[in-house]
């Protein structure tokens, strides 16, 4: 009796245990309530992205499967199996979400984590922007980790629509999906084409974003996303280096001298634009003017001055050289 | 004679004065990323620790079985952030990959969990909700 009793009593102790606490936990979609009771303006009460494609996936592959279904929504040809040696991690079976948003940049889209709330989720689907999603569909305890892709929402029928595993229209009831999606944190990634800026990160977000993009895929892929930035955020500072950086070095001299002269009226204490300035009106030819501002850099010293003297030196030796000939 | 060669020397002596100058900062563009770092006001230390991540991140990968090519392209597409996140997390962070291994008792609690609304496991459950 008291040996049979050992042997079951932790086991049905502790299912009781779990039982008890999911009943507690089962009114907690509040993302959900607050929604669906408030409401959000200018957000439509349903939309859904049926021209996502969908890729079916592979044991284990549902992070390249997802992020294939978002880069071809976004207009690159790409498919699961080439993207497999890009975030698979063997041993761990699964994806990692750091190497979802980089290989989203090495396949040439922009990826970018949204803000953790229902109604930025439902305002990227709105934008047209289908969303990658991790959830844990389990519980804590045996966590089943899994990424989908949300392409439509409907608050009327309080359901959420997503391409996930091997289901190509999974419809799940928006409080259910929250229930499973706040065990990521919330976590949901945009993979946009450059020139389109996804609509709920806010201005750093999508800053680091554009510089991360800039490292990985070159200066000439993202000098239309760095465009698109600055019509939303047109005195940020590193939008407008950016843009000037990849103007320049498209050769496109007139944008880029525009771009940092806008920039160093902006922000006259900033050595490096001063000196991006000056390097620009060299290579136009404009040796005094670009003496000048160059100067102006060397002055105000700083974190740049090695830079800026390096440039005011150039330029003068060309000056000389120039007058010279 | 003798000007045009005292001029040649010293054209050719501050060239090398030049080179010597240069070989630490060109004169040229400061990249975005370096002005973007300097303006959020990453401090130096940062810096330092970011540049210990990348090769962390690459054993790392090659740990868990990607392949060393694989692991390099990698490691080199990650931002600074997100370097140093797999250093510290790698093995900690969610691997989303759909496994399924529910043992029997987890099948009947997860059953539970599903109709319940909380989770869902299995494609045959509708919540109740």
């Amino acid at each position: 009796m008291q040996g049979e009793r050992g042997r079951t009593s932790p086991w049905l102790g502790s299912v009781f245990v779990w039982l008890a606490a999911m009943l507690l936990l089962a009114g907690c979609a509040t993302q959900t309530q607050s929604l669906l009771m408030r409401g959000v303006p200018d957000l439509p009460r349903r939309a859904e992205l049926s021209s996502t494609p969908f890729h079916p996936q592979e044991r284990y592959q549902c992070g390249p499967a997802a992020l294939a279904m978002s880069l071809n929504a976004a207009g690159i040809a790409v498919g699961p199996e080439a993207l497999v040696s890009q975030v698979f991690v063997p041993a761990r079976e699964g994806s990692l979400q750091p190497e979802m948003l980089a290989a989203a940049r090495r396949n040439g889209a922009v990826g970018v984590v949204i803000p953790p709330r229902l109604d930025a989720l439902a305002a990227e689907i709105a934008a047209g922007n289908p969303v990658i999603v991790l959830q844990n569909l389990s519980l804590p305890l045996f966590p089943l980790w899994h990424y989908a892709v949300a392409i439509g929402y409907d608050l009327d029928a309080e359901t959420i629509v997503l391409r996930s595993g091997i289901t190509e229209r999974l419809e799940m009831p928006l409080s259910t999906f929250e229930n499973t999606w706040a065990r990521s944190g919330y976590w949901g990634m945009v993979a946009a084409p450059p020139g389109r800026i996804p609509v709920t990160p806010g201005e750093a977000a999508i800053v680091d974003s554009l510089v991360a993009f800039e490292r990985t895929a070159g200066s000439a892929k993202v000098r239309g996303a760095y465009q698109a930035a600055l019509k939303r955020w047109p005195d940020n500072l590193t939008l407008q280096v950016g843009f000037g950086n990849a103007a320049f070095a498209a050769g496109d001299l007139k944008t880029a001298e525009s771009v940092f002269r806008r920039a160093a009226d902006a922000h006259p204490k900033n050595a490096a634009v001063l000196n991006n300035l000056a390097t620009v009106l060299a290579d136009m030819g404009e040796l005094d003017r670009a003496a000048d501002i160059a100067a102006r850099a060397v002055a105000l010293g700083g974190p740049w001055q090695e830079e800026a003297e390096a440039t005011l030196r150039s330029i003068r030796s060309a000056r000389k050289a120039g007058v010279g000939r | 004679m003798s000007a045009v060669k005292r001029a040649l020397v010293g054209a050719v002596l501050s060239a090398f004065t030049f080179v010597g100058f240069t070989q630490t900062v060109q004169a040229a563009m400061i990249g975005t990323e370096q002005i973007h770092a300097a303006n959020a006001a990453s401090g130096d230390r940062e810096k330092i620790g970011a540049a210990l991540d990348r090769p962390e991140v690459l054993a790392h990968l090659e740990r868990l079985g990607v392949s060393k090519d694989d692991a390099q392209a990698r490691v080199a597409a990650l931002s600074d952030e997100e370097a140093a996140t797999l250093a510290s997390q790698i093995d900690s962070l969610p691997a989303g990959g759909d496994i399924v291994g529910a043992l029997v008792l987890i099948f009947v609690i997860l059953l539970v969990t599903d109709i319940l609304g909380l989770t869902k496991v299995f494609p045959f459950t509708r919540s109740r909700r």
